[in-house]
């Protein structure tokens, strides 16, 4: 696999200065660097090898400093402290990480530590890098912790202590329940599993009593969800201020396709982009935490308001802003309004290269690895200080796909047991946990009533979701539309159980369908596979079957079916194929 | 040579003239160095289990507070003479220096054989040497803490005598008390692990990878144990252990080419560190004559036992492929023999350097009791790491500049410091 070095001695052994060292990608130990530190070390030999003198007058492209803790001290520090019964005990997560704050760090680990901690006193990552990450080779985002500690005390002392609670929570967090669960689901056994800690710094700046990189992002080489003109093989780039947080885990970004790169997201309305454009950021905050919690992982983060950002002077350069007078949005933040983070400047502007490098970032990566990517990165725009934005490649990770392969051909869309197909489907992979159908009954459906249809389908998502039954959706004209006459306008909230959405055009509608669009932020974050049917097509819904199920519940407007055996329900994101068989 | 090599403070004494030559020191300072500042010898008579009465001799040298108050261990043991105790004072009064360490150096002890004391009588000694000493001893005097032949109990005895004395608690009187009642985490292991960090430096700095290293210890007690488990942590192995053996009265080294297993191996160890020699055997351990331990096929020898062990006169056993020699004991090494390791390029990580690792850590634990408020064992380890590492090379930077030996450089560096001190405050 593109990931392994070739060698993985070829890594420098830490010599114990951290930024002053004549290397930058240190390993503490002669055990492995785990999954996602391979792969930074692979990544950071091509930039610097090719890409980074490429963009140099523009943007200092670099694997941000770091140390890895190898699992050598990962099993020294099991060992030595008897942990390891405990760890694969049913402890709570709270209990087992307070137990292995209670434990030694290896005594050849410690001087190392010390004396990196001594030196540095800006802002670090501390995070997980595992074993079975390398060897499963599949992705394990957000599985285990990452802590960012500020490590700005004016004392070694404190720093240090700080450090070493931090080394020991990611070795907790090998031993989590969700991690346990996860690896279950890859056919391994916790038992397996060995961590390396990666200790790098935080790319950011600091303003007043927070720090933070002006951008942070997520980019993937290709798009499971291409809208408007986008292509699947052109792939998606997801941009936030503030700490990747907000994008990995409060789903808020500015997406767009690195082939477009001037065309906003598909938002229905003005009111919409508004609404779902990030309000708030993720920093590290540099005061105090509210209470001391060595086993919280946002100990030190806390969320600030864009009005925040905005004294902070960062957004000159990221930020749009709505004048209400026009109803319109206008570049830049010269005047009053509400703001919003479209990172115009750099996108529309090409203030910087921004897109280009990632561009180049995603072709390096898929062809190191030779499969789908995806990438995140932090970057600064220090103009202040007149220098170049400085641009930290964070992790490489295969693209979060479906376990099962799916590829599907034109006449695997065909077949008497054929509900629903299209060529316009988004997601990828396999389904096979859907039982209930809810649908809008073609028979009574007419714009006119959409509204009622609405009433009808909130009522029918919570009763699913109460009884956590995932649930096929089916409709007519443009879900999620803000006009009656196009569709159905309901939010996301009122079909949130649905785990796949048909919209299919009615023969006497012409109105273009959404294509997810209206909802796209909600189907990409909680990768909802979306199928969408036009006049034109080819392919039909199975009506007759479908009416022929029992009703579990029938209204007006809407037929609620249950089946005795699921759906079995395939996407092919590289083919935009989809199908749903019943079986 | 025209040195006692017998007297460990002769040959404390030769090196600290030498070193003197060598900074140029004046005549006075010299003087001021060359003996301890304060002496104290006593007699104990102890009124045994049996009824039947004992009297041993008790010991206290401080050889120079400048830098600090003194800080030095009290041994138990049946050759105690003055002269050893005012040696290691001076060692001690390096060590500290050398490490950087705001304290002088001190060194006391009570002439007796613990293998033949029962617990009791332990303790009555160990409260009537404070008793003897109580108003020369303090945490801004001199602070005692364990040696060869005692623990954490005596020390533990001996704090209770003094506070019971003073009236008040005094828990930074001493160190090397046990966990939990004032004493520091890490410090059992200190001494030990020390020495292997310093180890791990020499052998980066000759660019030999520690993974597959190979090494012969003498000695099996708390300093020696800890060196080898961390050395085997490193990768190393230790192939022989050398012991006393009380029963026979004489020393055996204990030989595995495989590597020996230091857990079960410290398993039938006495506190005093033999070994038993029935079930070594039935471990598989080769029994060698104590001598052994030092005519290894071995990269690295340790010395941790005791006082004078490697002589002119079996100097020549060491082996050729031996790259290191890393001195967990104190004066383990007498001049001449050290003349030829030099001669052979053998790279002598000195006494002082080596074994600092127990001192650093019981100014950490002076400093823990003096807060009343503990440490966790990784900060304790970690700043030990640091403290070795660096002092380790500070020595070995300035013996290549000045073309001096590891040993040379340390004690130049100590010595340089210490009379620095004593200039400051106007003492010479």
């Amino acid at each position: 696999m593109g990931l392994s070095l070739p060698d993985s001695l070829s890594i420098p052994a830490f010599d114990r200065h951290f930024f002053t060292g004549q290397e930058r990608f240190t390993a503490i130990g002669r055990g492995s660097l785990g999954g996602k530190a391979q792969g930074l070390a692979r990544m950071h030999q091509l930039i610097e090898g090719t890409l980074a003198a490429s963009f140099r007058s523009e943007i200092e492209v670099c694997v941000p400093t770091l140390t890895v803790i190898t699992t050598e001290f990962f099993d020294l520090f099991m060992k030595q402290n008897h942990l390891t019964d405990l760890a694969l005990s049913d402890l709570r997560d709270d209990v087992l990480a307070s137990a292995f704050q209670q434990a030694d760090l290896p005594a050849q680990l410690v001087g190392d530590l010390r004396a990196l901690i001594a030196q540095v006193q800006r802002p670090l990552a501390v995070r997980s890098s595992s074993l079975l990450e390398d060897a499963i080779f599949e992705p394990f985002a957000s599985v285990y912790a990452t802590k960012m500690i500020p490590n700005n005390q004016l004392d070694t002392d404190s720093r240090f202590r700080k450090l070493v609670e931090a080394v020991k929570f990611i070795y907790a967090s090998t031993f989590f329940k969700d991690a346990k669960n996860y690896i279950r689901a890859t056919k391994h056994a916790t038992s397996d599993e060995k961590m390396a800690v990666i200790i790098q710094e935080v790319v950011g700046l600091r303003h007043g009593q927070r720090f933070y990189p002006d951008v942070s992002g997520v980019a993937r080489s290709h798009n499971f969800y291409p809208l408007g003109h986008a292509k699947p093989s052109d792939g998606v780039i997801n941009l936030a201020l503030g700490l990747g947080k907000t994008i990995v885990d409060d789903g808020v970004a500015w997406s767009y396709s690195p082939a477009h790169p001037q065309a906003n997201p598909p938002y229905n309305t003005l009111d919409d982009l508004l609404s779902q454009t990030q309000s708030e950021f993720w920093a590290i905050s540099m005061e105090s935490p509210a209470e001391y919690d060595p086993i919280k992982e946002t100990e030190y983060l806390k969320k600030y308001s864009l009005q925040e950002a905005e004294k902070d002077g960062v957004l000159r350069f990221l930020a749009s802003t709505y004048r209400a007078q026009d109803d319109k949005i206008v570049y830049g933040i010269a005047e009053p309004g509400p703001r919003v983070i479209d990172f115009a400047p750099i996108l529309k502007f090409d203030l910087l290269p921004l897109t280009r490098l990632l561009r180049d970032l995603l072709k390096l990566c898929e062809n190191a690895l030779e499969r789908m990517v995806e990438i995140e990165f932090a970057m600064t725009l220090d103009e202040r200080r007149g220098k170049p934005s400085r641009f930290g490649f964070l992790q490489v990770r295969p693209m979060v796909v479906s376990a099962a392969e799916v590829e599907l051909r034109p006449d695997d869309l065909e077949g008497n047991d054929v509900l629903v197909a299209s060529e316009a489907a988004l997601g990828n992979g396999v389904r096979d946990d859907i039982r209930d159908v809810v649908y809008v009954r073609p028979d009574k459906f007419n714009v006119h009533h959409s509204e009622a249809v609405v009433v009808e389908l909130d009522g029918l998502n919570r009763q699913l979701q109460a009884l956590d039954r995932p649930y096929l959706l089916i409709g007519f004209g443009r879900w999620g539309t803000s006009d009656p006459q196009a569709g159905i306008p309901v939010n996301f909230g009122q079909i949130s159980g649905a785990k796949v959405i048909v919209e299919s055009a009615l023969p006497e509608t012409s109105c273009m369908l959404s294509q997810g669009s209206h909802f796209f932020h909600n189907i990409t974050s909680f990768r909802v596979f979306y199928f969408s049917l036009s006049p034109c097509d080819r392919y039909r819904i199975d009506w007759e079957w479908l009416n022929r199920q029992p009703a579990a519940g029938e209204a007006e407007f809407v037929r609620h079916v249950r089946l005795t055996s699921p759906l079995k329900i395939m996407v092919d994101g590289t083919t935009s194929r989809g199908v749903i068989r019943h079986g | 040579m025209g040195v006692d090599a017998s007297n460990p403070f002769v040959t404390a004494q030769f090196q600290l003239d030498r070193t003197a030559d060598w900074l140029g020191l004046d005549l006075p300072t010299r003087e001021l160095l060359r003996s301890p500042m304060k002496e104290h010898q006593f007699l104990i008579p102890l009124r045994r289990d049996d009824g039947t009465f004992k009297v041993f001799r008790g010991f206290r040298v401080v050889h120079n507070d400048a830098r600090g108050p003194g800080k030095g261990g009290i041994r138990f043991h049946p050759q105690e003479t003055i002269d050893t105790i005012r040696a290691l004072a001076m060692k001690m009064t390096w060590k500290c220096a050398l490490l950087d360490i705001p304290l002088g150096g001190s060194s006391g002890g009570i002439a007796c054989d613990p293998h033949y004391l029962s617990q009791h009588e332990q303790e009555l000694l160990c409260r009537a040497w404070v008793r003897h000493l109580a108003g020369e001893l303090g945490p801004r005097v001199d602070v005692p803490a364990p040696e060869i032949m005692t623990s954490s109990h005596h020390m533990l005895w001996m704090l209770d005598e003094y506070e019971t004395i003073y009236g008040e608690r005094i828990p930074d009187f001493i160190t090397g008390k046990p966990v939990g009642m004032g004493g520091s985490v890490g410090r059992l292991e200190a001494a030990g692990y020390g020495l292997v960090f310093a180890l791990r430096e020499a052998l980066k700095e000759l660019n030999i990878a520690a993974d597959g290293t190979t090494a012969s210890i003498q000695g099996f007690g708390n300093v020696a144990q800890h060196a080898a488990r961390l050395f085997v942590q490193l990768g190393g192995r230790v192939v022989c252990v050398s012991c006393w053996d009380q029963k026979d009265g004489v020393s055996f080294a204990y030989r595995k080419k495989s590597g020996i297993e230091v857990a079960a191996l410290a398993g039938i160890t006495d506190p005093f560190g033999g070994i038993d020699k029935a079930k070594a055997e039935k471990m598989g351990y080769e029994v060698l004559p104590g001598e052994a331990w030092l005519a290894q096929d071995v990269d690295i020898l340790i010395p941790a036992a005791v006082e004078h062990q490697i002589t002119e006169e079996n100097v020549a056993s060491i082996r050729p492929c031996v790259r290191v020699i890393a001195e967990g004991a104190n004066g383990p090494t007498t001049p001449a023999a050290d003349k030829v390791i030099r001669e052979r390029g053998i790279l002598v990580i000195p006494d002082i350097l080596a074994n600092a690792g127990g001192v650093t850590c019981s100014y950490f634990e002076q400093v823990q009791s003096t807060m009343n408020y503990y440490w966790e064992k990784d900060e304790v380890l970690g700043k030990l790491d640091v403290k070795m590492t660096s002092a380790f090379h500070n020595v070995l930077k300035f013996g290549q500049t000045k073309k001096l030996t590891m040993r040379e450089a340390a004690i130049a560096i100590a010595v340089a410091r210490v009379a620095q001190a004593c200039k400051d405050r106007g003492w010479v």
